[in-house]
């Protein structure tokens, strides 16, 4: 009786679990954005084809440089620029969400091709074998538009958040000054959650990516403002293993081929209303 | 994103998280057992080393052991890692910890019957193995139930753990979600699955229960 209970149970759970691999494994490699989400499970059958993919590894919660769109698929200006140049790369593009802060332990052990996601060259130049970059960013702060600050000088006394392990972060600690006018530094595990804690009011201001900010903002329609006072300026890039030269070299031809015939503009446009790319200008 | 659409979603994400914890059962339940009678070996060193396992188990966070687990080969061994070996890891993982506590539960269970049986067993001319199976283990299942049941339930939750390796469970699809869409929804829509999903492994648990309730 029990026997046959236990049983039972054992493969009911098996077929769940069977059930649960099958519908999630089969989609895994896919071409251009039609990522799903179960692409780790289940692809052992991928080793053969590992020389024709593109495996792409990005913060699943950074729009809009790579996110999940409203169809519930991936998105994003850089996974579009990524799909496209997998497409001339005539390679197929994997679409593989990270853990940020896992990101170098990722690259290094091969299971991603490169970072592709609103990537900070400064700071990390010996660290990456990084591409040109493509775009212009700066760091900057966000606040609430009912708060008192518009200075940098403001920030005294107050709680700041920042992304684990995001050049943001990698910028104050340069300015140690700064930081220690603050109450206190936060270091949040993405920017969703530090924004949620700024609306909140639990921060008084993040420090991330204007790019980012903007975009955030304006989907938000909250009432939060960029400083103008910025913390770095820098630049986007994607970023290769160490010694990877071989793979950059044929992605940097491919990139600037787009920005010659226009593609890259297009998609910057599509995504931003103008062309802020900065290759081949 | 309509709601429909976000329940499609975090479902696939669901699938995920329920492939962790059918497979992490189907292999640390019996795993445990014999790690329980690694640690009441007679011999010493069997079971200095099971317990050693044991406390590393239970005295590291499960989070870390994701890391060392799926990192490990080729940080320590330099072996190049497959595509498919992160969900691979991410089972291995809770096998280990899973394994550990369970034994632990076991021990309990075994340890709390009195010898009187063993005697009553041996006077009857059971063997030592007849004993176990036909008399203790019964008995046992019966006591450990609802520990186990509080493992089982915890497991359910950290399987949200997985994404530590990127593995896409649906705690890391609901972050994603809420990140696109700045809203607090994809989080309540991730609560109710988890809910109902421990809901239900709460009531296999007191069906079993009763099942088992046999003598009283």
């Amino acid at each position: 009786m029990k026997n046959k209970l236990i049983a039972v149970l054992l493969v009911a759970f098996l077929i769940m679990a069977l059930a649960g691999c099958s519908s999630s494994g089969d989609k895994n490699v896919v071409n251009n954005t039609n990522n799903n989400a179960g692409n780790n499970v289940a692809d052992n059958d991928q080793g053969a084809a590992e020389e024709d993919t593109f495996i792409v590894g990005f913060d699943q919660n950074f729009p809009p440089m790579g996110f999940v769109g409203d169809d519930g698929q991936y998105t994003g200006f850089d996974l579009e620029l990524a799909a496209e140049a997998a497409k001339r790369l005539n390679k197929k593009l994997v679409l593989q969400p990270i853990d940020w802060a896992a990101k170098d332990m990722e690259l290094e052990s091969g299971n991603i091709d490169c970072v592709w996601n609103g990537f900070t060259i400064n700071g990390r130049e010996d660290s990456y074998t990084w591409t040109e970059p493509y775009m212009d960013n700066e760091q900057v702060f966000v606040v609430r538009a009912d708060s008192d600050i518009s200075t940098l000088a403001d920030l005294a006394g107050k709680i700041v958040s920042v992304q684990l392990d995001s050049s943001a972060e990698a910028a104050l600690e340069d300015m140690p000054e700064l930081v220690a006018t603050f109450k206190e530094l936060v270091t949040a595990d993405n920017y969703n959650t530090a924004l949620m804690d700024l609306e909140s009011g639990a921060v008084d201001a993040v420090a991330m990516d204007e790019i980012v900010a903007n975009y955030q903002i304006e989907k938000r329609g909250s009432d939060l403002v960029v400083l103008e006072e910025s913390i770095a300026s820098e630049e986007y890039g994607v970023g290769f293993k160490l010694g990877n030269t071989e793979l950059r070299d044929q992605l940097q031809a491919i990139l600037e081929e787009m920005a010659a015939d226009g593609t890259m503009a297009k998609i910057s446009e599509a995504w931003f209303g103008k062309d802020i790319t900065t290759i081949g200008k | 994103m309509p709601l429909s659409l976000l329940i499609q979603k975090l479902s696939e994400g669901l699938l995920v998280s329920i492939a962790i914890f059918t497979l992490t059962l189907i292999f640390s339940l019996p795993l445990g057992l014999l790690v329980a009678f690694g640690r009441m070996a007679k011999n010493p060193i069997l079971r200095n080393i099971v317990k050693f396992y044991i406390s590393i188990m239970r005295g590291t966070p499960l989070m870390l052991q994701l890391m060392v687990v799926y990192f490990g080969p080729y940080y320590i061994f330099g072996i190049r890692l497959s595509h498919g070996y992160r969900f691979i890891a991410a089972i291995i993982g809770f096998v280990l910890n899973y394994a550990a506590y369970f034994a632990e539960i076991y021990r309990g269970g075994i340890e709390s019957m009195p010898l009187g049986q063993y005697e009553a067993a041996k006077l009857l001319g059971y063997s030592k193995t007849q004993t176990f199976f036909r008399i203790i283990l019964p008995q046992v299942i019966k006591r450990i139930l609802p520990a186990v049941t509080n493992e089982v339930i915890t497991l359910v939750k950290d399987t949200s753990l997985a994404f530590v390796i990127s593995v896409m469970e649906m705690f890391a699809l609901a972050k994603a979600i809420a990140a696109a869409q700045t809203n607090m929804m994809p989080f309540i829509v991730a609560g109710v699955f988890y809910y109902i999903f421990n809901y239900v492994v709460a009531f296999a648990s007191e069906a079993l229960e009763k099942r088992f309730s046999y003598y009283q």
